[in-house]
């Protein structure tokens, strides 16, 4: 079958590879319909975070099951069924409470060594291990394209406007207007918040942030934290959620929010550093949640039942829908930010 | 009249750390430059990052200004904050230290130290609004 692998740093190729099989009682095979790349893909892509020469790449699909180990209950043949970007067992202590990003045997798809050395999503098939827990059935009056995300940056996006406590009367800032930024701004709002505003250098993401209903601050025109001061007589935004996974946006969203406001991290890091002024911090009485990965099996069925209700709208966000054989074509317009998000149609 | 955040404005603004009673008292102790950090605020006129510097040893200045980024950066304290929050500082309507601590104005350096100089502090701002200036966003 075709699939997208790592070639090197900032390559990958489509090439023939082994079919999946079914491995153990509780695994499904998909049948990709739509795949998507992610911000995240890139860090592979880039080497910020290891995948081998020959990996298969992404995590973001949607399909029709094609066969199930004998063990599996929950998923039929035939069924369309939305793919978990991260791998849970369903069963073990974090499981069982919502925090299946932390399970004890986490994986994620096309991660390499780093994801427990899964074959992504980027191919015409991939197996899903414990198909149970990391399959959600699309409903049949939704179309897979506004399902496809609901594995994972809809509901990362999500998420992060949940656990960010947002309420009626927040002013809420997202720092940066990618993929996760655009579907925090959408829940954000549905959630009840005051004004959010959107922070990004890019003009495409800006005027998605728009159209999500934020107010944009182009960083490259207006200081944020002026930006935001100003809308809040000085203050600060109360919340802001940090979509980037960069130093200069952690500082950023750390600059932007108020006394005794709260910032909830979703942007991925892997090894950076930044100083920090601990007394500062402390005496700003400031609330720094780091959310990790998506618990996506705790939230998307949440997350689902806003797309139903169109409250969350995907569809903007997709610039470019691509052949799987044009994925490298994708990766580069993805990484030079002439797309806001690829879909790959195997 | 000097524009705030340009060279001679700082030229300004030395002359009067160096002809202040107040400061050289305050300041007697205090040993280590200091760097301004001014943000980029393209809508208010300032369309690149300023770095102002002051080489400040015993009460006096021993000499600064608009310094590259490299030179500013290697300061021993920098301060940063965007161009509308140091019009603040030059204004007199943000108390500095209390500034720092909400992080309205950040320090890169250590943090006590400044605390501790909080009456030189207090005087270095009270003389960047003896300097007679203009705001790029009011011209």
């Amino acid at each position: 079958m075709r699939a997208v692998v790592f070639e090197h740093a900032g390559v990958v190729r489509v090439t023939d590879v082994a079919p999946p099989e079914i491995l153990e009682p509780r695994d499904a095979i998909v049948r990709v319909t739509r795949a998507a790349i992610c911000g995240s893909d890139l860090h592979f892509y880039h080497q910020k975070a290891p995948v081998a020469p020959g990996d298969v790449m992404g995590h973001e699909a949607v399909g029709v099951v094609e066969s199930v180990g004998g063990d599996v209950t929950s998923v039929r043949v035939g069924d369309r069924v939305v793919v978990a970007f991260d791998i849970a067992c369903g069963a073990c202590w974090f499981c069982l409470r919502g925090q299946t990003q932390l399970c004890d045997d986490a994986a994620i798809l096309g991660a390499g060594t780093f994801g427990g050395d899964l074959r992504g999503a980027q191919a015409e098939r991939v197996r899903v291990p414990v198909a149970d827990v990391n399959l959600l059935h699309i409903p049949d009056d939704l179309d897979e394209e506004r399902a496809l995300f609901i594995g994972d940056v809809l509901t990362t996006g999500c998420y992060a406007a949940s656990i960010a406590g947002i309420g009626a009367g927040d002013t809420v800032a997202v720092i940066g207007m990618g993929p996760v930024g655009f579907f925090s701004v959408q829940a954000a709002r549905a959630l009840g918040a005051r004004a959010v505003y959107g922070v990004d250098l890019d003009a495409d993401r800006l005027a998605l942030a728009e159209w999500a209903g934020a107010i944009a601050v182009d960083a490259s025109a207006r200081h944020p934290a002026t930006a935001l001061a100003d809308a809040t007589e000085g203050r600060g935004a109360d919340i802001v959620i940090e979509a980037v996974g960069t130093t200069a946006a952690f500082e950023s969203a750390a600059r932007v929010v108020r006394r005794g406001g709260r910032v909830v991290v979703v942007g991925m890091y892997a090894g950076e550093t930044v100083e920090m002024q601990l007394g500062v911090y402390w005496a700003r009485a400031l609330e720094l949640r780091f959310a990790g990965l998506c618990p996506v099996h705790a939230w998307w069925e949440r997350a689902l039942a806003e797309v139903v209700a169109g409250r969350i709208d995907p569809a903007p966000l997709i610039s470019h829908r691509l052949p799987l054989e044009e994925a490298p074509r994708g990766y580069e317009l993805f990484d030079r930010r002439e797309a806001t998000k690829v879909v790959l149609i195997p | 009249m000097p524009m705030f955040p340009t060279d001679l404005w700082f030229q300004d603004l030395i002359a009067q750390i160096n002809g202040s009673v107040e400061y050289r008292e305050a300041a007697a102790t205090w040993e280590g430059d200091i760097a301004f950090l001014v943000e980029a605020e393209p809508d208010k006129g300032v369309a690149n990052d300023v770095h102002g510097l002051l080489d400040l040893w015993h009460g006096t200045c021993r000499g600064g200004g608009v310094v590259d980024e490299a030179r500013g950066t290697a300061a021993a304290f920098v301060i940063s904050a965007p161009y509308s929050r140091w019009k603040e500082v030059v204004l007199g309507d943000l108390d500095p230290v209390r500034a720092m601590m909400q992080g309205k104005l950040r320090v890169h350096g250590d943090l006590p130290t400044i605390v501790r100089y909080v009456r030189a502090a207090n005087e270095l701002v009270n003389l960047c609004g003896e300097v007679d200036t203009t705001f790029p966003d009011e011209v």
